[in-house]
């Protein structure tokens, strides 16, 4: 790991303090468990002048039960998803996506909102300042060339937070506030398809809770990533799968979400032709063949993007039948 | 009185001597020693992989308040190296650079801000050359060469044929061959390389502090790069966090930390980053073998004929000893009569690989019995059966290459493993996706010839005794984490018949040890053990002089029980410390030596060149048995239990040998099935412990490990190696149960997924017959 350089750490303790330094230092950064943050600015990647710890603000902390749902303050750690027992009995693959990221010592700094605003991730980009610098940087950050795609001016770097598409299948939504106010967004809503500006968060914006919905409370669920090790690894392709069942076994509502295969995290579409039917033989192919269909893997990792989107494929598949079974 | 008994120390399960050091925090590392006024040391580095360098402009640079020293390649023009044959490297480039990440120039400053912002400032004017980054690239009809004295880029080629390989091949029944590609590899030791020097103007004399396995030889180039007189240079080796072999040379680190230092006429120290120490490398080098093996019907070998060729970036380093270990242990294994072998070590623009753990043979073991394992499937024989039928044969296990081998425990480490794991029940019963797999490994105790070959004897160990009647072992073996420490305080103990808390022991200071070529090749526990049993001896013998005089009786008669000394069953006798004031009457102080020495029947062949390379006082062996379980949908490989079994000749330490063969076990794992570097153009892609797979815990199998107890005739207590064999053996173990599981064989290592999933893919109908 490469030294530390000088910045300026502020700690407000509320959301508004937050947003007024944040607007005030333009160069300013929000960092919260710092997990990915820290690496970033030793590596150069990030080199703010200033950052915002968010930790510190109290409102952010909580897992509360509300009326239509769940909400989940954006401070919340993986570790308290993971072992929070409304969690795992009403959404359970949020426990279990969260759970799966790195290991458990970062589980224990890490938090959602730093997950759900994960910047992407690529081999030519997450590397040391003198490596970019000899691989004269790109697209996504002073250089004018991708070593992905040389022939484009897209990003390709992939979303690689595990939280998103547990939370995607159970149709979250998040409370964003900035300088002009607080709304209330899809999940979805939150990135867009290019990996250098993959979120929509205007200037000073930040992720303040998600919401959970009610109606979909206690929904079985399974969150699966392939990796090469069984801790630490950032996962090569993610899928969360959220299926219910009514009468004979029929699906009565699926939703599939995908991660680390595309720029942002990718809800599966042509799904509905599932509903009310049974899942056979063919719809578990069917379903293997949408997943693989929908994600763009690129060579942003050393595993070949075509087993990346086979896997992710391999594992919807599995998930759904045993959902089903 | 008489129940009086020597304490004993061998063949006990010890916990190691500098233990509740490294577990409370104490233990202080290269990098823990940060004296007043230290300056911090940064390496500008090459961000090209082959060019001229045309100037390197440190002006503006040396400028820069704060900005102690900068230096560049100008600083020495004498190059280093470990080979006295290879050496061309120099600690900062001069001429030219040769891979991306070379060391150009050195900052010393007083932070590590101001020292960034100087490397910053740092003005690098080159004129690229072509590069190559594989081997066939690098040898390939009209290249640059890196280096004007290796044409076509080739180190060092060996050729060499024991016995009549084309016969051996045509007697054969079946011809089978292969082709093997082992990724590079390296050790990610827990410890990031960091040196400390302190230079002594008034004095010119220079204290250096660093993270190596070989001290003395850090000495040489010390002495060598700073011109200074030996005499004029302390090496202190404070705790190291592992090595593995990426240590077991002098480091540009070290060399530059203490360049930089006399130029800023300070302290410095230099800490390297991850990154830096990938970039550092000395791991193993990517390796591909063809092999054919030529086999009666019954499994008796009748030839063995292959090529390795080594990807051995920009400098040689040991590449000259790995080529040549590639062939040379070849043999001492099975019974082989007829082996031919051809070697390319070639210089390509990529960091130089070294001599890591299982050095030279780990690859070229891998392909063997990756192989055997196909033609035990092919003639349907067994494959414990086949491995047995090829043994070698006692009372004198001769080889062609002459090795020395005086213990032979394979033959018990196969009936190990056969039984613990259930072999004959289980094997070829284990359903779909799941397999076993079996392979043997050996390797050295010891180079018996030391690359610098200077006639002083190969391990030299002191026992001081004082009035306090403690005895301090002062030892130049590097403890590395490895456990030497516990093991030499063992050997003493166990002579003297003392519990091991009297004796205190101090490693590796130039300045107060004895020379010690270092900790590597597995020649510590052999070599250093016997001289420590040789000095224990000695001081032993002074004591029962001692003790005869005081007693008025006959030294043959005394006899030793560790805290007392008698003489005859009538003879109050005396105790520990009354024999040590009556030895030290009128002497004072002693310090007694011991020394250790390879016999020239350990020398190797003379058959061929270099067939020294791979000559050793004994070998270990090792048999594993391998369990996995391959997903079908994700195609990942889960080891689900491991059984290794090894002979070591004695167990001095049966707790630390049995932790240095887990550690060969998840070694191993990492170069199967996950580690592997990468390279963009040059620049190392997985140069972090994220992109650059080690296992973690959450893959460590349950692994059982059998101790096979050969009594080596002259080893230590019997001992021979512990800490290289079973890394060796895994690798086709474990490929082997793959290819039980899954009815297709890896051949590229590592096996990751994706790989994996193209074969199965290949391989449509998953038939189980292996081919
Ligand atoms: C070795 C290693 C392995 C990892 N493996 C995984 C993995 O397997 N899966 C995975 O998902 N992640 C992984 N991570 C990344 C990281 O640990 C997690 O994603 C973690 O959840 C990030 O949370 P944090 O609070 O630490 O984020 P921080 O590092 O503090 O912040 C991350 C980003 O989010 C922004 N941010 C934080 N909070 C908010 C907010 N409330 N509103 C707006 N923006 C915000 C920050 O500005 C920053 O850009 C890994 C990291 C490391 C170092
Ligand atoms: S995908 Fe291209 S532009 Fe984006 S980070 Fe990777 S190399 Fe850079």
């Amino acid at each position: 790991m490469e030294f530390m350089p000088n910045f300026k750490l502020y700690r407000p303790d509320n959301v508004d303090d937050a947003i007024k330094i944040k607007t005030e230092h333009a160069e300013a950064r929000y960092v919260a468990g710092g997990t990915d943050m820290i690496v970033n600015v030793r590596r150069g990647i990030e080199q703010p002048q200033s950052l915002v710890d968010l930790t510190s603000i109290s409102n952010m902390n909580d897992i509360t039960e509300v009326d239509d749902g769940l909400q989940i303050g954006a401070n919340v750690t993986l570790r308290n998803v993971r072992e929070n027992q409304i969690i795992q009995q009403n959404y359970p693959c949020i426990a279990e996506a969260a759970g799966s990221v790195a290991g458990p010592t970062h589980q224990q700094y890490g938090t959602v909102g730093g997950n759900l605003c994960l910047d992407t991730r690529c081999l030519f980009y997450n590397q040391s300042e003198w490596w970019r610098q000899s691989n004269d940087y790109c697209l996504k950050e002073r250089g004018d060339t991708c070593h992905v795609a040389p022939s484009g001016k897209r990003c390709f770097a992939a979303f690689s937070g595990d939280l998103a598409p547990s939370m995607l299948v159970y149709e979250a939504e998040i409370n964003v506030v900035g300088p002009s106010g607080s709304r209330r967004i899809p999940l979805l809503e939150l990135y867009r398809d290019d990996g250098m500006a993959h979120l929509t968060l205007g200037p000073g914006e930040l992720v303040e809770r998600v919401h959970l919905p009610m109606a979909l409370a206690g929904d079985p669920s399974r969150y699966e990533k392939a990796r090469i090790r069984g801790s630490i690894d950032f996962p090569l392709a993610g899928v969360a799968i959220r299926l219910r069942k009514g009468k004979g076994n029929a699906v009565e509502d699926v939703a599939i979400a995908l991660t680390a295969v595309n720029p942002y995290p990718k809800i599966i579409s042509g799904l509905q032709g599932l509903i009310d039917g049974n899942l056979g033989e063919d719809e578990l192919d069917f379903i293997r063949d949408a997943v693989r269909k929908q994600s763009k893997p690129m060579r942003t990792t050393t595993v070949a993007p075509w087993y990346r989107r086979r896997v992710v494929g391999a594992l919807a598949r599995r998930l759904a039948a045993e959902l089903s079974a | 009185m008489n129940e009086i008994k020597p304490s004993q120390s061998i063949g006990i399960r010890k916990s190691l001597v500098d233990g509740p050091e490294k577990v409370s925090g104490k233990a202080k590392y290269s990098s823990d020693f940060m004296p007043i006024g230290c300056l911090v040391g940064r390496i500008f580095r090459s961000p090209v992989a082959h060019a001229e360098i045309i100037k390197v402009d440190i002006e503006e640079a040396k400028l820069l308040p704060g900005v102690k020293a900068v230096i560049t390649g100008d600083e020495t023009d004498e190059p280093f190296g470990i080979l006295p044959i290879a050496r061309f490297e120099f600690p900062l480039a001069r001429d030219k650079v040769r891979y991306r990440g070379e060391p150009v120039a050195c900052v010393a400053a007083i932070d590590v801000e101001t020292a960034q912002k100087a490397i910053d400032l740092i003005k690098f004017k080159y004129k690229e050359l072509p590069a190559y980054f594989t081997s066939k690239d690098a040898m390939a009809e009209g290249t640059v060469d890196l280096h004007d004295h290796r044409p076509r880029n080739i180190e060092r080629e060996v050729d060499f044929e024991l016995g009549e390989v084309d016969k051996g091949l045509s007697d054969a029944d079946f011809v089978i061959e292969e082709s093997f590609n082992c990724a590079e590899v390296c050790q990610v030791q827990s410890e990031p390389h960091a040196a400390i020097a302190e230079y002594d103007a008034e004095r010119e004399f220079i204290t250096v502090r660093a993270s190596t396995q070989v001290p003395y030889y850090d000495h040489l180039m010390l002495a060598k790069v700073l011109k200074m007189d030996e005499a004029q240079i302390r090496v202190v080796k404070p705790f190291v966090g592992g090595g593995f072999g990426c240590r077991t040379e002098s480091l540009n680190v070290t060399l530059i930390c203490a360049l930089v230092a006399r130029a800023a006429n300070g302290t410095v120290r230099l800490t390297v980053s991850r990154e830096e120490t990938f970039i550092t490398h000395r791991g193993r080098p990517e390796t591909d073998i063809e092999m054919q093996i030529g086999v009666k019907k019954d499994g008796t070998i009748t030839a063995v004929d292959y090529t390795a060729i080594q990807r051995g970036g920009a400098y040689s380093g040991y590449g000259v000893v790995t080529i040549l270990y590639s062939g040379g242990l070849l043999f001492g294994l099975y019974d082989l009569t007829a082996v031919r072998y051809k070697g390319f070590r070639v210089l390509t623009n990529t960091p130089p690989p070294g001599a890591m753990r299982g050095h030279g043979i780990t690859n070229v073991r891998y392909a063997f019995e990756a192989l055997l394992d196909k033609i035990a499937t092919k003639l349907k024989i067994d494959a414990i059966e086949i491995r047995r039928k090829n043994l070698l044969k006692g009372p004198n296990y001769e080889t062609l290459n002459e090795m020395f081998i005086n213990s032979y425990g394979l033959p018990e480490c196969l009936d190990w493993v056969e039984k613990e794991s259930q072999w004959n029940q289980r094997k070829g019963k284990m359903g779909k996706f799941r397999g076993l797999g079996v392979a043997c490994g050996h390797y050295i105790s010891g180079a018996s010839k030391p690359v610098n070959w200077t006639g002083e004897p190969h391990a030299t160990v002191h026992l001081k005794l004082d009035w306090d009647g403690s005895i301090t072992i002062l030892t130049g073996a590097p403890e590395i984490g490895q456990g030497s420490s516990t093991m030499t305080t063992q050997c003493a103990a166990e002579v003297l018949g003392l519990d091991m808390s009297r004796f205190q022991i101090i490693t590796s200071d130039s300045k107060l040890t004895p020379k010690d070529n270092g900790s590597y090749s597995s020649r510590v526990t052999y070599m250093v053990g016997n001289a420590t049993i040789d000095a224990a001896t000695n001081l032993k013998k002074i004591l029962i002089e001692a003790a005869a005089r005081k007693l008025d009786a006959n030294p043959d008669d005394v006899e030793c029980l560790g805290e007392y000394y008698s003489a005859g069953s009538q003879d109050e006798g005396l105790t520990f410390n009354e024999v040590v004031t009556a030895a030290l009457e009128g002497t004072g102080t002693i310090t007694v030596k011991g020394n250790f020495d390879t016999l020239p029947e350990s020398w190797g062949t003379k058959k061929y060149r270099g067939g020294a390379v791979s000559g050793s006082m004994a070998y270990a062996y090792a048999a594993q048995v391998v369990e996995v379980s391959v997903d079908p949908d994700t195609a990942e490989i889960k080891v689900e239990r491991v059984w290794a079994a090894q002979d070591v000749g004695k167990a001095l330490n049966p707790l630390s040998v049995e932790g240095q063969i887990e550690g060969s076990v998840w070694m191993g794992m990492g170069q199967a099935i996950s580690e592997g570097t990468l390279y963009h153009n040059g620049l190392g892609i997985t140069n972090s412990m994220l992109d650059y797979r080690v296992p973690t815990i959450i893959e460590s199998p349950p692994i059982e490990v059998g101790i096979i107890e050969s009594i080596d005739p002259n080893g230590p207590f019997g001992a021979k190696e512990a800490g290289e064999t079973s890394l060796i053996a895994f690798i086709p173990a474990l490929t082997n149960a793959v290819a039980d599981a899954i009815g297709v064989r890896p051949t590229d290592l590592p096996v990751t997924p994706d790989k994996l999933m193209e074969l199965m893919e290949k391989n449509t109908n998953n038939a189980k017959s292996v081919t």
